[in-house]
């Protein structure tokens, strides 16, 4: 590779390379020029080839109605399989599901993420060794984290149940991928799980930048620790805690593994995320339109919520 | 000279056959689910020694996953030439033509016909051919605890649910059991929705849909009578274990078999490891008996092997080999439904073939963990599934849903099932049906 | 009123504590699935849980490498024999995932690091929309793609081939990957290279020779990233694969929880399988992955 980068510059460099006039430095512009876009055409490359396409693809397919257990009949419907994702069954139900979801996800993994990332930041010799450990579970894949969780909430023999009832806090085993709110509840937790490490991390890379002067000034001025934490670390964590929280709503929000691996959907359909059913049209209602169309609708839901945050963002930033 | 023209030849002819017979090598690629796979592969390793040119791939898979897994496959042109197959899907597979009528290319086939179950021939036909010889054919039936019905103070199990309600009351208040009923009815598994079809069928004019593929939801149905009892079940008596709505087969087999519950509806071969002395604790505890109901009627169900397009595509020596193989596994050989006798004989699965019952052998097997009597006799009043159209995959997923939710009261059961009925019906619609 | 002294010991205690707590939430499942593995399906249906297994068998690893079906009772599983032949697939899936995990990592190695090069040092013309465009081609939900990606792959009949899924995973990779090195070189002074640059190097003999050995850390960072997504991605690998060509871990560990006739300790063997290289990098590379968060935040 490095050859025909060399070679390709033969033919730009230009000769007395170590005369400083007007000329070489137009051409040096020009060089950097045509480097830069040869240094960037892979990346833009690969990322055009394999999401435009697709993307065209897609709005195409959408507009179509594709039934593949009918596949002699493929009649033009414009935006109806749009109409019909809209007014289908499972579309507010599911996007209500999704956003209770995500929030549950924001909630936990900001909430205990920080708190995590306190506990991380004092100087003792455990909180070092956790330090260690704490990334293990961000390496684990969603996928795993599903089948691990579900085998800890198992109705019949899970060791959440084992534990409650070794502790008397239970009497019996409780379902809790059975019940609507539960399974939910669990879902996120085996989310927060892989998510935790990843803000903790993030948020001790903050606190470690605030200077111990400001602390010291707060308890100077007579000041409990609750008060320093009010009045200096969240101010001074804002922005990252807004990372946090816009990254994982998408996620929260986009989540497909787990419901795959966990719940399949259910109880009923308290866990079919949005994402499920754009699984579950292609797949197993085999109706591709709808299919894509509603991936194309993600999408765009996907984009507006990232807008409205970054508008979010630049409010605060200006305030 | 002559000599070395001898040995030339000699080795010609060697060369020659290993190379014809390595040429005749047949590949078969064989897709099925998990069940059972040591006995699985057994069979085919006996079908591979009766013909050495064919060789057999197994892939086995989830039985949730499935239906997925199989459709990808269709999609992809992954080779897949025989696999096994379900009466609820086999529309909709044959309509896409994944699917190919084993009748046009194997006519010997259809004298089989004459010697299986009625609900059986009806799950494996489409447009008037037959598509598949059964792999085993089951029925839901009704299993209960001898020791729990005794123990509460019954001679017999009940005849009708609102018996099986009454005992299972008195069950509850006397502590036997926390929740005496316990079904398998959660989204991922197949077998919900014939569960839901058997409570159908036990009313009289139970039905899930009429001749002309309407459904039949309405307030007096039996659709409706079914999800009523099942909601009383669930929350007026609170008889029916609130796990059901996430268990699987599996799941809840287990808990009966731990002696948790009294009454289940389940397909059948589940008995056969309940009174299992060498894996169940409780073994001999378990026992069947007919469908309580006004009708006694229960839904039948046929899993079966079938050839797919892709199989055909490959050319006739292929096709016959699958022939071979579909025959071998389903069919008689030797005069003997071998594979079938044998599927009943270890693990109980049901049978279609009909024979069979007049085999001793299989007669004193079943009866070692069943009733051979009440099973004949419940096989007279088992019906097949009705509305086997290519949508009913997807409308089993929304009604299976559906259910759910009605029990879970995040919808009213007026609104669960006219919610169905209208899903139904789009679908109707749209499939120009 | 509490004297330092005390405030500084309950401090401790309650700092213990929590850690602790944090210990098990954090490390439990994966204590909890590794005993898992080494008992028989039996040993795990039992109310309450054995908190210490009592017996432990290698018979489910023994399996899964080398197919022989255990004899014993325990672990043959209480009513019907959960041993599926999936089960024997993880370790050719595993290294499917990691082949392609290693190709992406490399790719995102070369490509990301030359474009990042190039934003963060070179003027050109249509710079900051190209790096626009680059970094909201990963806000794109995954779902919107996969599927026309799954019909168009489809159609060039490379569905089930490695390939489709090393570039889809470079889609995913690339923006986040030129994104962070950017910022990563943006932090390097560019004195050093300037020097080079006027001793007669182009762009490309400065990037190699000059930039790429100081910036180790940060392409590690990016390297570890591309690598465990790659890794642990599930929606793409299951449109795309169907047999052990391309098959990859995630796919069969989800069929896997999902078959009623595998049992929980084989499940478990195949996740402690799986997990092994993530623990590997998670726990080497943590220190560049630690640093690699901390840019980001800059």
């Amino acid at each position: 590779m490095k050859d025909i980068f060399l070679s390709l510059e033969v033919l730009f460099r230009p000769r007395g390379i170590r005369r400083r006039d007007v000329s070489l430095v137009i051409m040096k512009k020009k060089i950097g020029n045509m480097t830069g876009y040869i240094m960037i055409l892979p990346v833009v490359a690969i990322i055009s080839v394999f999401t435009i396409y697709p993307l065209f693809y897609a709005i195409k397919t959408s507009l179509y109605e594709i039934l593949l257990a009918r596949p002699f009949l493929r009649p033009y419907v414009g935006y109806g399989n749009y109409l019909e994702v809209i007014k289908s069954y499972y579309f507010f139900k599911s996007l209500l599901n999704s956003l209770v979801y995500a929030a549950m996800c924001v909630f936990m993994v900001t909430v205990v993420g920080l708190g995590v990332s306190l506990l991380l930041n004092c100087r003792y010799k455990i909180t070092n060794v956790l330090r260690i450990i704490i990334v293990v579970p961000w390496a684990i894949p969603f996928v795993v984290s599903g089948v691990m969780w579900k085998w800890i909430f198992n109705s019949s023999y899970g060791a959440f149940n084992g534990l409650l009832y070794s502790l008397g806090i239970t009497d019996a085993y409780v379902s809790w991928l059975g019940h609507p709110l539960y399974a939910k509840i669990c879902l996120a937790i085996a989310h927060a799980w892989k998510e935790i490490p990843f803000a903790a991390i993030l948020f001790l890379a903050v606190l470690q930048t605030i200077p111990r002067e400001l602390y010291d000034a707060v308890r100077v001025d007579g000041g409990t620790s609750w008060m320093a934490f009010k009045y200096v670390t969240l101010p001074l964590i804002k922005p990252v805690l807004l990372v946090v929280v816009i990254w994982e709503t998408v996620i929260g929000f986009t989540m497909f593994d787990l419901v795959y691996v966990m719940t399949g959907g259910g109880p009923g359909d308290s866990t079919s995320l949005i994402s499920w059913y754009t699984y579950a049209e292609t797949f197993k209602f085999l109706n591709l339109g709808k299919g894509a169309a509603l991936s194309i609708l993600l999408a765009l839901i996907v984009l507006a919520m990232i807008i409205i945050y970054l508008k979010v963002i630049r409010v605060e930033q200006v305030y | 000279m002559k000599r070395y023209l001898l040995i030339l030849l000699t080795g010609l002819i060697i060369f020659g056959s290993v190379f014809f017979a390595s040429a005749q090598e047949i590949e078969l690629n064989f897709l099925g689910w998990s069940y059972g796979v040591e006995t699985v592969r057994d069979n085919i390793a006996k079908f591979e020694a009766k013909y050495p040119n064919i060789k057999v791939n197994f892939t086995d898979v989830s039985w949730f996953d499935y239906h997925d897994i199989a459709v990808a496959r269709f999609l992809g042109n992954t080779s897949t030439d025989v696999m096994y197959g379900s009466d609820h899907w086999l529309q909709e597979w044959a309509a896409a033509g994944w699917l190919v009528p084993l009748e046009d290319y194997f006519t010997k086939f259809v004298e089989y016909k004459k010697e299986s179950a009625p609900y059986a021939i009806e799950g494996m036909t489409y447009n008037n051919k037959l598509y598949g010889l059964p792999y085993y054919a089951d029925m839901v039936v009704f299993l209960y605890n001898k020791e729990m019905i005794k123990k509460a103070g019954f001679e017999n199990p009940p005849k009708n649910l609102s018996e099986l309600i009454e005992q299972a009351k008195v069950m509850k208040e006397k502590g036997i059991c926390e929740y005496p009923l316990a079904l398998c009815i959660g989204k991922q598994e197949g077998q919900s929705i014939e569960i839901f079809t058997s409570i159908v069928y036990s009313f009289k004019n139970g039905n899930m849909f009429d001749e002309k593929l309407n459904p039949l939801f309405q307030k007096d149905s039996g659709v409706y009578e079914a999800l009523k009892f099942l909601y009383d079940a669930k929350n007026t008596y609170k008889i029916l274990d609130p796990a059901s709505l996430i268990w699987g087969e599996i799941d809840l087999v287990k808990s009966f078999g731990a002696g948790n519950h009294a009454f289940t509806f389940i397909n059948k071969y589940n008995l056969a490891e309940l009174n299992n002395p060498g894996v169940s604790k409780l073994a001999g505890q378990f026992s069947i008996a007919l469908f309580p109901g006004e009708t006694r009627s229960c839904v039948g169900f046929v899993r079966f092997y079938c050839m797919t397009k892709m199989g055909v595509n490959r050319g006739k020596d292929v096709v016959d080999a699958i022939g071979k193989f579909i025959n071998y596994f389903g069919g008689k050989v030797d005069g003997q439904y071998n594979v079938v006798r044998r599927w009943s004989l270890e693990k109980g699965l049901g049978f279609a073939q009909l024979p069979l019952y007049n085999d001793p052998e299989v007669i004193s097997a079943i009866n070692q963990w069943g009733n051979v009597e009440v099973e004949e006799e419940q096989a007279k009043f088992a019906r097949a599934k009705q509305g086997m159209t290519p949508f009913y995959g997807t409308w089993d997923i929304f009604m299976r849903e559906q259910i759910n939710k009605a029990l879970l009261k995040d919808v009213s059961i007026e609104d669960a099932l006219s919610a169905s009925t209208k899903y139904w019906n789009e679908l109707k619609k749209k499939y120009g049906m | 009123m509490l004297t330092l002294m005390h405030k500084k010991h309950w401090q401790k205690l309650i700092v213990y504590i929590l850690s602790i707590v944090v210990f098990i939430f954090v490390l439990g499942p994966l204590v909890w699935i590794f005993l898992s593995s080494l008992q028989g399906e039996a040993d795990l249906f039992v109310v309450p849980p054995n908190w210490i297994p009592k017996k432990i068998t290698l018979d489910n690893y023994h399996y899964v490498f080398t197919g022989k079906i255990p004899e014993s009772y325990e672990v043959k599983g209480l009513i019907r024999s959960r041993i599926s032949q999936e089960a024997r697939y993880i370790v050719p899936t595993i290294i499917n995932s990691f082949i392609i995990a290693i190709f992406v990592m490399l790719i995102n190695l070369a490509a990301a690091s030359l474009a990042a090069y190039a934003f963060s040092r070179i003027k050109f013309k249509g710079k900051m929309p190209l790096y626009i465009y680059i970094l909201t081609s990963r806000l794109l939900p995954a779902m919107a793609i996969a599927i026309p990606f799954y019909f168009i792959v489809n159609s060039l009949n490379l569905l089930d081939t490695k390939f489709s899924i090393i570039s889809v995973h470079c889609v995913y990779t690339l923006p986040f990957s030129t994104w962070f090195l950017t910022l990563y070189f943006g932090e390097i002074p560019k004195d050093t290279e300037d020097a080079a640059l006027v001793d007669g190097c182009n762009h490309y003999q400065a990037f190699w020779y000059v930039l790429l050995p100081i910036a180790l850390p940060g392409l590690s960072a990016a390297c570890a990233f591309s690598f465990v997504f790659s890794y642990s991605d599930f929606l793409f690998p299951l449109l795309m694969t169907q047999t052990l060509k391309s098959k990859t871990m995630s796919v069969l560990i989800s069929s896997l929880s999902n078959n009623p006739d595998v049992s929980y300790a084989l499940i478990s063997v195949c996740v402690v399988l799986a997990v092994i290289p993530l623990l590997f990098i998670g726990f080497f590379f943590r220190n560049y992955i630690i640093k690699g968060m901390t840019i980001i935040i800059k």
